[in-house]
């Protein structure tokens, strides 16, 4: 028989006394505030694995929030008054459990309109929970892996292309890299990826391409490595192994920083080189100095597209942050803010779902973005085209495919040291 | 960690009131929680209090097995995810989550009797040690198996809306049999054997408790609570990845709140699990970058200066006011 | 799979055996003498690597000079540790759960220090031999690991010399074996543990300044090592010095060599499922191995 003796509640009696003075902030809910701005959660990496471009991003939205601050703000036809966008910032350090529950907080008690965040498919997903649940329109400007889209969520966006189509994209250059005369036909392609949907993705739509285009290449190397590892010297020995003749990798920045680093200390090489997204970021530059020439990337968008708005984007975000915009990152999420704005004023009112009904209906014009203009699917993911670009020395990057908006010519194969 | 007896002639004539107050207080402090969600303190409120919920219950489950039993285990995350993994494949398979809870809790104390079969020959810091490489092992594993995604997490998908107060109350439930569960184990004579075990293992062996099963059995009751923990978790998530739910992070918090709270005692888990929930929503929002060295600087303070957490430092201001004011008790 | 492409991977193995071995000293040295698991250590390998990045950078230190640099600055900072939390430090013949927690709470104390000095990127120490590459032939050794390499063993057989040819080192090596005898001998107990702790984080030290010649580095760096560390022990044996060359180099050829046999996503697996099978199945590690075999062979004789 087992009674509760009141010796095991003694210490109960000091916890509930702790639990009242605790509980004493939470009967005094926050009042909410009459509505004079638009708050917007921002929910970004700017530390851990991934805060070099979460920071990037949040320079592109805070560029874009303030460029519509600078104007007065969003004129909101309900209201009759134009309302300054505010940004609410939550830095998620790159985890994905404090991602979703942050972006989860910024729908509840800071009560956002939309919000823009996600940077890495990972965060991303994690997310992507929210906007459905709190039906509140999200965007995110740096998660691109089609799983996100693929659920039939209603207020889930993106402005990223799918990587599915980058993998493609980098089919076909290498394709026109063989038309060309440049590399032979029949090389050995080793792919090595990051074991996310985001690797996968991408090697699917290489496959595609090969699959397509028989006789260009053979697939020798098909594996998977850990995301946000140390040491990749096990993968690259493989990679090795197989004696491929072109190496075509999936990684996040840090990720393809190492591996680099690794790969030039295991003396290898292949006639090309990709990690995917990544290639002529700063970061990449400053720790491997020549180490990263002629590595190849397939971007969202690159500073040097000849388009009016590009130059203009370019010149302002400088002026704003101190640097030039360093890859795709910032130009994705500065995209996002705006679109988000056009969206909110076309919908006359601060009412979530007329949002994300503009969202889903409208068409941003003269974007940054290759082929000048940003409209979301029918999913919510956003679909315009590639462009490839290669490292070339001394800190050079060019445009090289496609060749309407090339700025020099591919260089391939690699030069041997 | 019992306060000393005190002698039955002291305070007899508030002593009906005071266990009216203790068997009320209890019920009270459970019916206030359970009223939160249909009073609108704000869901963001609601969240931290069900986070809480679930923290408090996997300290309360590490204590079972680190605290009264005296094996601290450094890989617990390992039930919480398989708990959550469960819970996740089991709705996405048309289980009702109700079902999948308990069904958690079973998967993960059948895990835990894989894991204690080898590990609980090894004593003390050998023992942790193992635990960590288990965990780190099967979260690499889970990383890489394709069929629950693998590190691109997987996703529960349920037919019905989103509720908050289900999950709420799911975690109040949770806890509420988590502390119930401790309180049975510690007064029973299963507690006082896993004690005698924590004391002196040897002798409690020629006292004639098997110090195998017995672990074995503490193993698993806190495994399967922590699973269930996982559980609710991940229905509330509604995305569960490898990295999070498996983390050494993890296993880290959830050994710190009952060291924090009181190692060994019933309340000090659930001290450390409240000072833990409400602590980190503020610090993960608004400090970051303070987390690991507030919580490295409170286990340094506490192995330090008071090893009985925050339970022990009331204690010791419990007895430093009543002597002050019964002058007359002498200390046994 | 040619001659060539097993050489490279052996070789691999073996340069990476020397690192790790000069990874573990440290926590062998601590836990031999004062029987606490060192879970600190990942953290002062990461100070370490931060040093002589720092005085790379900041003062053009060549990294080795600063690796040699990091041996006394340990030193002495792991005296002070000792010193600083000497209370909770105990000095016992059995590892203990609080001198474990309270190494973890340091742990999470340095690593959250360096992430506000330095932040969370990445950082990597750059010179002109680090991506330079040696070839006889068909085989390529990277120069910057052979350097580090040589850099580990020559701080082994410094660590063999001092505990074998001095005083100090005799005191170290009577101090593992009885803490008691040793009080009667005149060896002065807790001076001894003081400084064998700075000894052991003057490794954690310049084993951390080492291992950021080959990879980069962030405050969370000392974890993945940290396991490795234990895994190195168990194998050796934890009370063994010539045991932490054996579990090193056991631990090394299993990492390389895996990679021919499973994918490589679930390499880091390995060397956490040899730790759980060395702590069940060869609980004295190598060592306790080989003395129980010599004892048999001694009594079959």
């Amino acid at each position: 028989m087992i009674s509760f003796r009141p010796k095991f509640l003694r210490g109960f009696t000091r916890v509930s006394v702790l639990a009242a003075f605790a509980a004493l902030p939470f009967l005094f809910p926050p009042v909410a505030p009459a509505q004079s701005d638009i708050p917007i959660g921002v929910v970004m990496p700017i530390t851990g694995r991934e805060a070099r471009p979460g920071q990037y991003q949040r320079e592109g939205i805070a560029l874009a929030m303030k460029e519509i601050n600078d104007g007065g703000g969003i004129y909101i036809k309900s209201l009759k008054k134009k309302l300054k966008v505010r940004e609410v910032f939550y830095d998620d350090g790159s985890d994905q459990a404090r991602s979703s529950s942050l972006a989860e907080r910024a729908m509840t008690s800071d009560n956002v309109i939309a919000m823009i965040g996600g940077y890495s498919t990972a965060l991303g997903e994690a997310e992507s929970v929210m906007p459905d649940r709190y039906k509140t329109p999200w965007i995110t400007p740096g998660a691109a892996a089609s799983s996100i889209f693929s659920r039939g969520y209603q207020y889930a966006f993106g402005t990223l292309s799918t990587i599915d189509s980058l993998g493609y994209t980098t089919g076909q250059f290498l394709g026109s890299l063989v038309d060309q005369g440049k590399l032979k036909k029949g090389l050995k392609i080793a792919l090595a990826v990051e074991h996310t949907d985001h690797g996968v993705d991408y090697v699917n739509g290489i496959k595609r391409w090969v699959g397509e285009h028989s006789g260009y290449f053979t697939i020798v190397f098909d594996e998977q490595f850990d995301l946000g590892g140390t040491d990749f010297s096990g993968i690259l020995q493989k990679v090795k192994l197989s004696h491929a003749d072109i190496f075509l990798s999936d990684a996040h920045l840090q990720d393809y920083v190492k591996m680099q680093g690794q790969y030039l200390q295991a003396g290898m090489y292949h006639q090309m080189i990709s990690y995917g997204a990544r290639g002529p970021e700063a970061d990449a530059r400053k720790a491997l100095g020549p180490g990263i020439d002629y590595i190849f990337a397939g971007i969202w968008w690159s500073p040097d597209l000849g388009y009016a708005q590009v130059k203009k984007f370019d010149t302002d975000y400088t002026a704003a942050t101190g640097h030039a915009p360093d890859s795709w990152y910032a130009a994705t999420a500065y995209e996002a803010m705006r679109i988000l704005a056009q969206a909110i004023e076309k919908a006359g009112s601060l009412d979530k779902t007329a949002i994300r009904d503009q969202l889903r209906s409208g068409e941003l014009k003269h974007s940054l973005l290759p082929g000048q203009t940003l409209k979301f699917g029918a999913n919510g993911q956003a679909a315009y085209p590639f462009v490839i670009v290669q490292n070339k020395p001394d800190g050079k990057v060019d445009i090289v495919f496609p060749a309407d908006v090339a700025t020099g010519q591919p260089v391939a194969p690699k030069p041997q040291s | 960690m019992n306060a000393p007896a005190r002698p039955s002639g002291a305070g007899e004539t508030g002593g009906t009131v005071l266990r009216i107050l203790r068997v009320a207080a209890p019920l009270a402090l459970i019916a206030a929680l359970a009223v939160v969600p249909l009073v609108d303190f704000g869901a963001n409120s609601a969240k931290v209090l069900f986070l809480t919920f679930l923290w408090t219950t996997t300290g309360v489950a590490w204590n079972i097995l680190g605290g009264f039993t005296g094996q601290p285990s450094f890989g617990f995350a390992v039930f919480y995810g398989l708990g959550a993994y469960t819970t996740a494949l089991g709705i996405n398979g048309g289980l009702s989550p109700y079902l999948t809870f308990p069904l958690a809790a079973v998967v993960a104390a059948l895990a835990s009797l894989a894991i204690g079969l080898p590990t609980f020959r090894l004593r003390g810091p050998y023992f942790a040690i193992a635990t960590i490489g288990v965990s780190e092992a099967v979260r690499v594993i889970m990383t890489n198996l394709q069929f629950t995604g693998g590190a691109s997490g997987y996703r529960i998908v349920e037919s019905i809306p989103f509720r908050q107060a289900d999950h709420y109350y799911s975690g109040l439930a949770l806890v509420v049999v988590a502390v119930a569960v401790s309180m049975l184990v510690r007064r029973s004579r299963f507690g006082l054997a896993l004690r005698a075990i924590r004391d002196d293992q040897e002798a409690a062996s020629d006292s004639g408790v098997n110090p195998f099963t017995a672990k074995l059995a503490a193993h698993a009751v806190a495994a399967a609570l922590t699973g269930a923990a996982g559980g609710v978790y991940a229905r509330y998530a509604a995305f569960i990845s490898p990295d999070g739910v498996f983390a050494f992070q993890r296993s880290v918090a959830i050994l710190l709140m009952p060291i924090i709270g009181g190692v060994g005692t019933i309340w000090g888990p659930v001290v450390g699990g409240g000072i833990y929930g409400v602590v980190e929503e503020e610090l993960t929002a608004r400090f970051p970058e303070f987390h690991l060295l507030l919580y490295g600087a409170l286990v340094i303070l506490i192995i330090l200066f008071e090893p009985g957490g925050v339970m022990g430092l009331l204690a010791r201001a419990r007895r430093l006011f009543s002597r002050r004011k019964d002058a007359s008790w002498q200390p046994s | 799979m040619t001659f060539t492409d097993y050489l490279n991977l052996l070789i691999s193995a073996l340069l990476l055996a020397g690192t790790y071995a000069a990874m573990a000293v440290g926590m062998t040295v601590i836990y031999g003498v004062m029987k606490i698991v060192n879970l600190a250590h990942a953290g002062f390998l990461m100070l370490g690597a931060y040093f002589v990045y720092e005085l790379h950078e900041r003062a053009g230190i060549h990294p080795l000079v600063g690796v040699l640099l990091a041996f006394p600055a340990f030193y002495f900072l792991g005296m002070l540790v000792h010193w600083v939390l000497g209370r909770g430090i105990p000095v016992s013949d059995e590892p203990t759960l609080a001198s474990l927690l309270l190494m973890f709470g340091l742990w999470l104390v340095i690593q959250n220090i360096g992430y506000l000095v330095w932040g969370t990127s990445d950082r990597s120490i750059l010179t002109p031999m680090t991506f330079a590459t040696l070839r006889f032939g068909e085989i390529t050794i990277p120069k910057i690991g052979l350097v580090v390499f040589c850099g580990a063993l020559v701080s082994l057989v410094v660590l063999e010399f001092v505990l074998h040819k001095t005083w100090f080192g005799r005191s170290v090596r009577a101090l593992i074996q009885n803490r008691y005898a040793c009080r009667i001998v005149g060896v002065h107990v807790e001076h001894i543990a003081r400084m064998t702790f700075g000894l052991g984080i003057a490794f954690a030290g310049a084993a951390g300044g080492l291992l950021a010649l080959l990879f980069p580095f962030s405050p969370d760096f000392g974890r993945p090592f940290l396991l490795r560390s234990f895994v190195i022990i168990v194998l050796g044996g934890l009370e063994s010095f010539s045991g932490v060359f054996v579990g090193a180099l056991i631990l090394a050829l299993v990492e390389t060599f895996s990679i021919l046999v499973i994918p490589s996503s679930y390499q880091p697996a390995v060397s956490f499922s040899l730790l759980v099978v060395a702590l069940i199945f060869i609980p004295g590690g190598v060592a306790g191995l080989v003395s129980r075999v010599r004892m048999r062979a001694r009594r079959a004789a």
